[in-house]
This record gives structure tokens, sequence and C-alpha cells, in this order.
């Protein structure tokens, strides 16, 4: 009873202390950071201190600048994101699905997944022009491939078994796919989702860099080019912190999602 | 015992080897400084006299085994001033705008002349001066780097702004957008769109477009455009070194001027895309010969004269060869007329001073600083 006690007391702690560790990180190469600066390691104009790069965050987002080239980037992306997650899925699906149309289409799938995006990113641009359309066709493309994998993949380890047992039961395709495929299918294909959600923040910005008059691949561009090193650094602290939010938004998902899966680990576990 | 003296041999052969590894080598070769040299854009010919001075030995006679490499301008600005690049190609602007956000760079030959901006637009299009371009649709590639600038500045010295025109950015398309009549006129690199477009319009396939005329930025004003510039310690610290860069870089640009058949055909070595059929190449061999010899029996023969000779060798070769075989050529030509000048490389204070004007009135830089220290005259060859 004790034990019990003491371990539970230990798990209370624990995840104090985990949840503190990336903030202990950050602040370790924070001071850093400044430290560098401090020695002059290197000039101020390729390291700026961290004051100065606080210093342009705050005057930027005052000014409204941040905030403008931000949703710039994030609407693009999200729009980006969400037609390449659809359309990987669904070609995944019907790939999973008909061996045939995995032959046929493999080689060019490969081919293109094996591309990287900045090498065809002009072309992009060329074809759908240098508004918005290119950058959400640039995130497109970066996020489809990783989503159609994963699909793949995660309609295919659905055990047979199963399959098996659906089929006894007389369970319609509809059924199915709701009851069988997607369920069991989700941790992989959350699994690709994450991968997206993070990669759509490479896809919007290689876009932005190519050719764009607002975003934050394009404040970046801009400040490089006006030698605004610590507003170059604001830009890409901004494109970290999205990524990082859109993996977060996955993970809480994943958690809702699979509960169900942590729930009857437990369960057989006892 | 036994296998002391094989081992004594081989130890004894290994410091000879070393030795000799360590000594032998100590020829002209190692003489040289390794420098790589930053340039902007792509290989291109409008790279020629830096590719001559290399064929030529320029830069190794001076001490120097030169490299390059081409990136994006604000990287190359950034490599010199920390020190990690010592030369490269800088335009006027970007040495202003560097040095106003704490770069140390300084502009130590001033390559290009005239600044190689100007808006091309179609003959008979009613267009005479640039105050005709009021309220029409003119294309530029954007509002960013040379283009824009030249065009403030042209448009500032015509007391005209930007909201004067309708702006449409077009990127590097003008001779496409022109051509179907999506533009009234374009800003354009004088030295390559307009001979574009020409060639089209000599096709019959540019529209209603029969040919086009240019406002050059240079007739109005002058911006500093490209120039070789290194950091400030380096110009401080090593005099011998920015001397022998510049020396050898302004023989390759004076050579180039002078032989432009020799200089086409020395940047083929390095210009995997620059047109070259057996027929030109023969012509323009034979040429360079030819000019080969008369500069060297009139060694003092004064720049008009050279500049009839290119105007000549032009028209020759357009006899024989189609405007798209040529338009590289005429493309080095056009740029020599950039390049050329009384005294190469000079940097002029008022060229220095309407480029920080216009960077001023662009937003570019927000406050004055003192140009004069932006650039040096001092590493120029002494005047013949």
């Amino acid at each position: 009873m004790q034990i019990t006690m003491l371990s539970r007391q230990v798990n209370l702690r624990m995840p104090s202390s985990r949840a503190l560790a990336p903030y202990l990180g950050l602040l370790v190469l924070l001071l850093l950071w400044e430290l560098i600066t401090r020695l002059k390691i290197y000039p101020e104009f390729i390291i700026p201190p961290p004051r100065a790069v606080f210093d342009t965050f705050v005057q930027t987002l005052l000014d409204g600048r941040l905030w403008t080239h931000t949703v710039t980037t994030v609407g693009q992306m999200g729009i980006g994101l969400f037609l390449g997650l659809v359309a990987g899925v669904a070609l995944g699906y019907l790939i999973a699905k008909n061996h045939m149309l995995e032959q046929m289409l493999s080689p060019i799938i490969v081919a293109i997944q094996s591309t990287p995006v900045v090498a065809y990113a002009p072309l992009l641009v060329i074809w759908f022009g240098t508004g918005p359309t290119s950058k959400i066709v640039t995130c497109m493309l970066t996020v489809f491939f990783p989503m159609l994998t994963n699909t793949v993949v995660g309609i295919r380890s659905v055990p047979p078994s199963l399959r098996d047992l659906m089929h006894s039961l007389r369970a319609t395709r509809w059924q199915m796919f709701t009851r069988l495929e997607v369920p069991a299918a989700m941790p992989i294909l959350l699994g690709g989702l994450k991968l997206s959600a993070t990669l759509s923040v490479i896809g919007v910005v290689v876009g932005e860099f190519v050719s764009a008059n607002a975003g934050l691949g394009y404040l970046v561009k801009l400040a490089r080019d006006s030698y605004n090193t610590p507003l170059v650094m604001v830009a890409v602290l901004m494109l970290a912190l999205i990524a990082r939010l859109m993996y977060g938004a996955v993970a809480l998902l994943e958690h809702r999602l699979l509960a169900w899966q942590s729930r009857s680990r437990r369960q057989n576990s006892l | 015992m036994m296998r002391a003296a094989p081992i004594r041999s081989f130890v004894g052969l290994l410091v000879l080897a070393s030795l000799l590894f360590a000594f032998a080598p100590a020829g002209a070769q190692d003489e040289l400084t390794d420098q790589t040299f930053f340039m902007t854009f792509v290989p291109n010919i409008q790279f020629a006299s830096i590719y001559t001075a290399l064929e030529k030995g320029y830069f190794s006679d001076a001490g120097i085994h030169l490299t390059m490499e081409h990136g994006d301008e604000p990287v190359g600005v950034d490599l010199i001033a920390a020190g990690q690049r010592q030369f490269g190609l800088v335009s006027g602007e970007q040495v202003l705008a560097a040095r106003a956000n704490g770069r140390p760079i300084i502009s130590v030959y001033e390559w290009f002349q005239k600044y190689p901006v100007g808006i091309v637009y179609p003959e008979n299009s009613g267009i005479e001066t640039v105050a005709d371009l009021r309220g029409r649709v003119v294309g530029i590639p954007g509002r960013f780097g040379a283009s824009y600038t030249g065009l403030i500045a042209l448009l500032a010295a015509n007391d005209m702004t930007e909201s004067d025109l309708q702006l449409q950015e077009i990127g590097f398309n003008a001779p496409e957008v022109m051509c179907v009549g999506a533009v009234e006129a374009a800003v354009i690199y004088v030295t390559n769109e307009p001979l574009q477009i020409n060639n089209r319009a000599a096709d019959g396939d540019c529209g209603d477009i029969t040919g086009v005329e240019v406002f050059r930025l240079s007739d109005f004003t002058n911006l500093v455009s490209n120039t070789v510039a290194t950091n400030e310690e380096t110009a401080a610290n090593d005099p011998d070194l920015v001397q022998g860069m510049v020396s050898a870089f302004d023989l390759g640009v004076r050579s180039a001027i002078n032989n432009p058949a020799e200089a086409y055909l020395l940047s083929a070595v390095y210009v995997e895309t620059l047109p070259l059929p057996e027929d030109l190449e023969t012509f323009l061999t034979a040429a360079a010969e030819a000019q080969a010899t008369f500069l060297e029996e009139n060694p003092d023969a004064d720049r008009e004269i050279v500049a009839e000779q290119r105007a000549d060798l032009l028209a020759s070769l357009q006899e024989q060869f189609d405007a798209d075989t040529l338009l590289q050529f005429q493309i080095l030509l056009a740029s020599i007329e950039l390049w050329d000048a009384d005294q190469l490389g000079y940097s002029d204070l008022e060229d220095w001073e309407t480029t920080q004007t216009t960077l001023i009135a662009m937003g570019y830089i927000t406050e004055e600083q003192d140009v004069s220290a932006a650039y040096t005259n001092a590493f120029l060859p002494a005047e013949e």
C-alpha cells in the first residue's frame, strides 16, 4: 500500500519536472546565445543579441507587420494543408485498395516525392502565377506525399483477421471503412498528419521565397535583402513557433482520437 | 634484429618522401593566394571580363588563385563583411544599404560605369519623352532590386514618381509581356531585353511591335551599379592584395573592351549555354587574332577607334549569322558600353550621392551616411 502511494507521489511529481524540461532547454539556448554575442565571437550582423531580436519582435508586432505576414502564411498553409490531406488520403485509400492503380502511379509518385520541392517551386510559380495559388499548391504537394504514403500503409496494416470478422458479420463497405479501416489505420494516419503539419510550413515558405509580396518567407527575404538580421530571426522564430503549434495541435488531436487505444491497452494489462 | 634494417630503410624513405613533398611543390602554384570571388546570378556572358582575366592569367600574375562562386547578393555581402570572403561583385546600392546596417564593406572598383537599367517602349507608339509615360501601363520585374531602384531614379530625374505610372509586376518576362501587348513599356536591363524584343520584332514574332527604343537611366542621371567590393579590414591591412585584385580585374575589363571576340571565345569555357557554332567560332577566332595584331601595332588606339571596330565587327557578324546566334555576343557588346570609360573602374562621388538619395526616397535606407567612405579609387591602376 505504501509502495503504491509512493509511486503515485513520484508520478505526480514527474510530469511537472518533465514539463519544465523544454523551458529549461530554451533557457540554456538563450543563455548560450547571449554569451556568444557578449563574447563577440561573431559580429552582431551575423548573430544579433537576443535583446535586439526581441526589440524587433515587439516593434513589428506593434506596427502590425508581423501579424499581416503571419496571417498570410498561416492562411496559405491552412488551405494547402487541407487540400493536400484530402488529396493524399483519397488517393492513398484508392491505391491501398487497388494494386493495379498502385503499379500505374507508383513510379510517378516516387519520382515526384524524391524531388525536393524547392527544385520545382519556380515552375509552380510560372504555372500558377505569383499570387497565393502557387504557394498553396507548393504546400499541398509538400504534405500530399507523406499523407498518401501513410494512408496506404495504414489501410494495408489492418489485420486480415479483423476484415474476416467484419465480413462474417456482413458489414457493408461503408461500415468496413468507418468501423474498421479508419480506426485501425488512425495511428499511422495521425503519424502522417503530424509530419504533414510540420512540412506544410516548409512548403508555403518555399513558395514565398520564390515569389511573393507577403508572408513570413517573404519577410525573411525582405529582411535579408535589407540587411536586417534581427528581423530575419524574428520571422524564422515565428515560423518555428507555427510549426511547433501545428505539431502540438496534431499531438492533441492524436491524444483525443487514440484515447480508446490507451484505455484498451490499460485494460489488457490489467 | 634481422628486421631492423628494412624498417630503418622504410622510415628513411618515408622521411625523404616527406621532405620532397614538403619542398617540391614550393613552386609558382604555392605562391598564389587562394581567393573565392563572390558573384551574383549564374555564369553568363556579362561576366566575360572576369573569364578573360582568368584565362589570360591576369589573376595568377597578380599572385591570386581565383575561384568563382555564385549566389544571392545579400549573402555575398555578409560573407565579405564577416571576412569569410574578401572580394565580390556588389552593386552600389547594396554597398550603401549594407554599410547603413553595420556591414563594413567598401567598393574598390566601379566595374559598370553606367547603371544598366532603362525603360523599353515600342517605336511609333507616341512615346517620345519619359513624361509621355504618364498614365501608361509599365511593366517591372517587381518592386525590388536594381530595376526598381533604376526606375525610381529615372522618374525622379524627370520630376515624376511611381504614382504617375500604372506599374504592373511582370517578373523577368518583359519580351513576352510586351509582345502580347499586356504592357505599353517595361523596365529592363538595357543590355538584354531590348535586344531580345528587337530580334522577335524582326522575326515578326512580337505582335504589332516593329522595333523598340529605350530611355536609359544613364542618359538622365547615374547610379552606382556593379562594383568590386572588399571589407574594410582587407582594404586597410592588405593593400597589396586589393591592388593585385583590382589590377587583374581591370586588365580583364580592358581586354574584353579591346577585343570582344576573344573575350567571347574565352567565356565559352565558363558559360555552358553560350552559342558557339563552328562557323561562328572560326569567324570570331579570325577576328580576335586580327584585333590582337591591331592592338599590338597600335597600343595607344583610343576609345573611339576601338568602339568603331566593335561596331564594324557586329555589322560583319550580322551579315553572316542570324539574330539568335548573335544575341549573346550583342549582350556582351552592350555590356562593354556600360563598362567603358576614360578611366575604367573610377568612382564618382556624385553617382554615390544620387544612389543614396534614391535609396532614401525608396525608404530602403533611412539616414544619410558619409558616402565617400563607401568607396575608394586608391587601388585603381595608375593612368598611363
